[in-house]
């Protein structure tokens, strides 16, 4: 790793200021746990680093049936895993994050650390694009708000100007009827997924008939993808294991996944399928109770 | 139809009954486990020395190339680096694993044969200097065309990777015994298929690491991460123009070894040593975990044709083999590991007629090495696959089919001989394949549904052996000294390495054993090469087996300097006493006894004193029979051989193609006689996990070009704690006359059988046959997928 | 100014540190070089194996994948600061006599992790410590043993031992 000059930020000001003041030339280390890794490979080489992880204005959970769910950035994926209120509210992300690498990862990485990452296999984003989630950003002197599935751009880059910083995951009330549920290909527990599918069904009424869908993928393009098209083949429609089927497919279809080491782009497409299927009965299930 | 033989066996000197065992054959605490798991053992990238430089090498970005020119001075001229060196440094030295097979240089020459293989290195202050320093070195190349698999290298015309050596062949054998044609022509039926490999890590997490310095112009001490530290003691001695009395190699503790690298000399432990000298000062190298996924010896990918006729009732009638394997870049010992996939292959079963053909190819990939389980692993996959096939052709049960070939258990005093002539003791597949069906309920388990909801279950059965004690050409003695200090404290001094198998432990336990006093009282001497007796190495599974039995004779030797004086002293001869809970006693009256601690300051106070210094040799098997001749296939490979039957559960995602070993596992285990038997539960289930499991579900390098696709343990997956299934170890006690108090090797056996118990457990699940491995979920979906169109037509 | 040394307070295994490091140092190579505690190891260095694990302000974290810096104020606790005047921690005394150590390397990582789990959670089931011991590769043992010994040493602890 090469040198670089360091500061620790107490505040959200003190970072946007030092941001502001070094652009391109600084990147904020809130975990570390992929920005180490990347510039350990030599792939990153900032002059300045900023180190916000002790801004503990961050690092917080709230909830209300109003506003919904507010998550700052600097909280620790530990935190979302072992939170009583996102167990009750929004079960599915400690769910995710059970399965998101390993202990010692989740306690110091952070939420907002994982999606300024901007990868196509990270849990987060599409388990947050099937909630609806958005994102607010802020510089020196402005804030603003970004849907959660436009933030990833392109692989490894995100909706962020050099001296912006991400400060709070929003994430909207949900309604009643509503079943959410994510599930990765894992070889081994804790793997970076293959495919991973995040489904989320509102139906109108125990038995009804769809009223929205929400699905969000991970390993099937080089950016978290929604599935729209998939959730086009669900809404207004009653859900069974038939007209799952037809929206795995056709999310297949208009995915378009990478091929590596781990799986080709092929056998993707063919546990997108599965995984759509499999999760959207989950989701259904849940749904139906309400 | 065994082939059995009434020879006389040379009579094991029978130390003890099993029920005087005070130590042995009970949970032995290991004598190192304190010192690790406060954190006070000091590996090799632990230990510091004052004035310490640190080294870094300067590696090839080109698989295949000859090197023109390397220029220095920039490096040189860097603020902090303190020495430079290039192959050129070594004065044209090569070294190999044997003689015949010198065609390594320590960094490279004139050519580079894989990517990253060394050519130059630094010593500096620290270990940015060092890179930032190799980053100035500046060499011309020119890149020649190479050869990426054995396939490419076997082709007419193609690039040798050694210009001495045509056709890229690195080492071949062919062997025949009986006559494979007409038992072919004979059998029922005759299957041939083809297995493959993968291409492995070692899997250790201690990365290679060392610390050399020269305490004057002729005397140099290494302190390195090896597992057999008498290889870099012969080598270096050589590299450096110096008598064997003057190489001070020193033992750390060792992160585990597993048959490559750490048994093997790599750039840094040369460079080392040249840039201290060239320094003056120590210098150490550790190497990054990339480093050792991309340029340390790896397990060869091999690529096997088996063909094997059998009766009407399974009964093997032959095997043909044909063994094709990517041996890397350098010879290394590629000879000894293919030689392996052979040797053992008329165990466990009873092989009347076989014949193989083995080709081992040079590549421009890193070189290939020894590995747990080493060549015997490959074929006793393919072997063992083989069988399963042919049991579902002839309608017979996977387990019967194996009983009915099984080799039976010799009876005392005699000796089952193969065709090649190895030679067995004992032999306790039979008694395994049995508890390990037994023990994992495999009448009932035959009959029950495989397929709930979109999980598929099975249980496979893999069968295997493994040399133990391995007897090699060259040296092989192995000695052992036993202090007795005069307050009664025994040093056990050897030059054997525990790298993490509990030999250190269990070699405590014979001498204490046999001394009759307590293993508290047994303080270890790792290796130091100015003090310590020579040894093989730990390889071969053969630790236990021959330093123990030096470990006993040397205990022995110094029990009888003792048991003079006593004998003495009570007006009896030393055979008239022994020593059994820290006290000498006349055998015919036991009341006359004197305790260890009065009776060892006796020997050493009274006049003139004695100075009790108990010395032994293991010998044993070395002249019994005769050792293994590597162009016939004829001789032992081992002083004796383990056996193991293994039974796995999987579960398989029929829709994912993931499959998981479940929780009912079981592996029966003749080791002879456990000597620690938590020691060899844990050996077993390690064994048969990492590098077996391993192999069969997780581990691969993928290639292209030379260029290694996943050197990362994010992209190379090894098994880990929520997969790893809670197995059950029997053991089965045969009580083999050649180890010490009976033992065998424990372990490398499992290695064997895991991947065929797995694949066979995927095919009893869902009906395909994984034949290359690993089986990952791609390979497996895509095989379920191929079965299902099958069956529509 | 690039690579221009900071101070770092930090304490380690009860004891008070100042010190100045340079702001890349990671964690793992300032607790083996500057403070000579060599009990944690250095594996991957790429956040994947885990031997380097320690725990800070009461979580395991994985100390080649922190900067020295971040832990300015905070507490950390090596393998070394386990054992108290010789006396083995339960944790490592299970280990011991369980028979779950080969040849060492993934022990005090292991061990931490082990008892940041148990600190949170005295009475985890398989399936959890399974999960925890997940962050932490070893290559020889097949993990039975490692995970029997956590659930031993869970069990003493419960009884009082190690507080």
């Amino acid at each position: 790793m090469k040198d670089f000059d360091y500061f620790s930020a107490r505040t959200v000001e003190e970072a946007l200021g030092l941001l502001s003041k070094y652009r391109e030339e600084a990147k904020i280390i809130a975990g570390g746990q992929s920005l180490l890794v990347l510039m350990r490979q030599g792939l990153l080489s900032p002059e300045y680093v900023i180190d916000i992880k002790g801004i503990s204005d961050l690092d917080y959970i709230r909830y209300d049936d109003v506003d919904g769910l507010r998550i700052g950035a600097l909280t620790t994926h530990r935190s979302i895993e072992r939170s009583e209120l996102i167990k009750e509210h929004y079960r599915v992300l400690s769910e995710m994050e059970r399965n998101l690498a390993t202990i010692q990862t989740r306690n110091w990485g952070t939420v907002g650390g994982n999606l300024c990452y901007g990868h196509h296999s990270g849990d987060l984003a599409p388990v947050l694009i099937s909630l609806n989630a958005k994102l607010k950003v802020a510089r020196l002197g402005g804030e603003r708000v970004i849907d959660i599935e436009a933030f990833t751009k392109d692989l490894l880059e995100v909706d962020l100007e050099p001296d912006e910083m991400l400060l709070e995951i929003q994430v909207p009330p949900l309604k009643p009827y509503t079943g959410i549920a994510y599930e990765k290909l894992m070889v081994m527990q804790g793997d970076i997924g293959i495919v991973g599918a995040s489904v989320l069904l509102r139906l109108n009424s125990s038995d009804g008939v769809c009223e929205e869908a929400r699905i969000g993928l991970s390993g099937a393009s080089t950016v978290p993808f929604r599935a729209l098209e998939a959730e086009g083949v669900l809404v207004g429609r009653r859900i069974d294991d038939s007209v799952l089927r037809e929206a795995a497919e056709v999310a297949s279809e208009k995915a378009d996944p990478p091929s590596d080491v781990h799986g080709s782009s092929v056998y993707r497409r063919e546990m997108i399928k599965v995984f759509v299927r499999r999760v959207g009965k989950v989701a259904l299930e849940r749904a139906r109770q309400g | 139809m065994t082939a059995r033989k009434k020879k006389e066996v040379s009579k094991p000197t029978v130390l003890l009954r099993e029920e005087e065992y005070s130590i042995i054959g009970k949970p032995i605490p290991r004598v190192d486990a304190r010192a690790k798991v406060t954190g006070e053992a000091k590996y090799a990238a632990d230990i510091e020395v004052a004035d310490m430089l640190w080294g870094a090498i300067k590696r090839s970005p080109y698989p295949h190339a000859r090197i023109l020119n390397i220029d220095t001075s920039k490096a040189e001229r860097l603020p902090g680096v303190k020495a430079v060196i290039t192959g050129k440094d070594f004065g044209g030295f090569k070294w190999g694993w044997s003689r015949e097979t010198r065609d390594e240089e320590p960094l490279a020459v004139s050519k580079v044969r894989y990517l990253y293989e060394g050519v130059a290195a630094v010593a500096a202050i620290d270990e940015d200097i060092a890179e930032e320093a190799c980053e100035l070195i500046e060499v011309e190349y020119e890149p020649l065309a190479g050869v990426f698999d054995p396939f490419e290298a076997m082709k007419e015309g193609a690039p040798l990777v050694h210009e001495d050596r045509p056709g890229n062949i690195c080492v071949e054998y062919h062997w025949n015994f009986g006559d494979v044609e007409k038992a072919f022509s004979e059998s029922y039926l005759v299957r041939e298929d083809t297995f493959q490999t993968p291409r492995m890590a070692k899997g250790y997490l201690e990365p290679p690491a060392v610390v050399a310095y020269w305490t004057d112009s002729s005397h140099l001490t290494v302190i390195p991460a090896k597992g057999s530290p008498y290889f870099p003691y012969r080598i270096l001695a050589n590299c450096f123009n110096l008598p064997l009395s003057n190489v001070r190699i020193i033992q750390p503790f060792i992160g585990a070894d597993f048959g490559g690298t750490k048994n093997d000399m790599v750039a840094c432990d040369f460079a080392a040593p040249m840039l201290a000298r060239k320094a003056g000062k120590p210098v150490k190298i550790v190497y990054t975990m990339f480093d050792e996924l991309t340029t340390c010896l790896r397990r060869h990918p091999m690529w096997i044709t088996i063909k094997t006729g059998v009766t009407k009732d399974g009964i093997i009638k032959a095997i043909q083999t044909k063994v094709i394997s990517d041996g890397g870049a350098y010879t290394r010992m590629s000879p000894l590991s293919n030689f392996l996939t052979g040797i053992c292959m008329t165990l466990p079963y009873h092989l009347p007629n076989f014949k193989t053909d083995v080709y081992c190819y040079f590549t421009n990939n890193p070189s290939s090495a020894a590995m747990r389980g080493h060549g015997i692993y490959h074929t006793r996959f393919a072997g063992d696959v083989q069988l399963d096939m042919i049991a579902e052709e002839l309608g017979i049960d996977p387990v019967e089919i194996r009983l009915r070939n099984a080799i039976k258990n010799p009876k005392p005093g005699e000796i089952y001989e193969t065709i090649n002539k190895l030679t067995l003791a004992t032999c306790g597949i039979e008694e395994c394949i049995e508890k390990a069906a037994e023990a994992i309920n495999w009448k009932e388990n035959k009959a029950r549904q495989r397929v709930k909801g979109n999980k598929a279950y099975g249980i496979g059965f893999g069968c295997g052996t493994y040399l133990s004690g391995t007897k090699l050409s060259g040296h092989n003695a192995c000695a052992a000294l036993v202090r007795i200090c005069e307050d009664g404290s025994v040093n056990y001094i050897t030059g054997a390495t525990d790298v993490g198998q509990g030999s250190d432990t269990v070699t405590c336990a014979l001498v204490a054993e046999v001394l009759g006093i307590g293993l508290e009282d047994i303080d270890i001497k790792r290796v130091d090469t100015v003090h310590t007796p020579v040894d093989p190495g730990t390889y071969g599974s053969r630790v236990t087996v021959l330093a123990g039995e030096a470990a006993i004779n040397a205990a022995l030797d110094a029990k009888r300097q003792l048991l003079e004086v006593a004998a003495r002293e009570f007006g009896v001869k030393p055979e008239d006493m022994d020593i059994k809970n820290k006290k000498a006693f006349v055998k015919s009256n036991p009341e006359m006894s004197i305790p260890w601690q009065r009776l060892v300051r006796m020997a050493c106070y009274t006049t003139p004193g004695m100075v009790i210094i108990g010395r032994g040799q293991s010998s044993r098997g070395i002249t019994t029979y005769g050792l293994a001749d590597f162009t016939t296939g004829i001789g032992n490979i081992g002083t004796n051989y383990s056996f193991t039957a293994h039974a796995q559960e999987v579960e398989v995602d029929i829709e994912t193609g993931v499959v998981r070993c479940t929780d009912n596992s079981v592996i029966a285990h003749d080791c002879g006689f456990p000597l620690n038997p938590p020691a060899v539960d844990t050996q077993v289930v390690g064994g048969a996990y990492h590098p077996g499991v391993g192999a069969a579900l997780y581990c691969e390098f993928k290639m292209d070009k030379g260029l290694t696709l996943n050197p990362n343990l994010v992209d190379y997956k090894l098994p880990r704690a929520y997969e790893a299934p809670m197995t059950r170890v029997i053991h089965v006690i045969t009580k083999d006359p050649f180890g010490p108090f009976g033992a065998k090797e424990a372990s490398e056996g499992s290695t064997c059988t895991a991947p065929p118990a797995v694949i066979n457990a995927i095919h009893d699940a869902t009906g395909v046959w994984i034949k290359e491995l690993p089986a990952k979920p791609e390979k497996v979906y895509w095989a379920l997928k191929e079965k299902m169109e099958r069956e529509k037509k | 100014m690039k690579g221009e040394l900071k101070d770092l307070k930090l304490v380690v295994n009860g004891k008070p540190y100042e010190l100045k490091v340079k702001p890349k140092a990671l964690l793992v190579d300032v607790l083996r070089k500057d403070l000579k505690l060599t009990g944690t190891k250095r594996g991957c260095l790429e956040s994947t194996c885990g031997v380097c694990s320690v725990i800070v302000d009461g979580m395991a974290v994985r100390s080649c994948s922190i900067l020295a810096l971040q832990v300015n104020g905070r507490e950390v606790t090596t393998i070394e600061g386990l054992s108290e005047g010789g006396k083995l921690h339960p944790i490592q005394e299970a280990f011991v006599n369980h028979g779950a150590i080969e040849c060492g390397f993934c022990i005090p990582g292991r061990v931490m992790v082990a008892k940041a789990l148990l600190d949170e959670n005295p009475n985890p089931t398989r399936e959890e410590v399974r999960l925890a011991m997940q962050g932490v590769l070893c290559a020889d043992s097949g993990y039975v043993k490692q995970i029997e010994a956590v659930e031993i040493a869970a069990e003493k602890m419960r009884g009082g031992e190690g507080r």
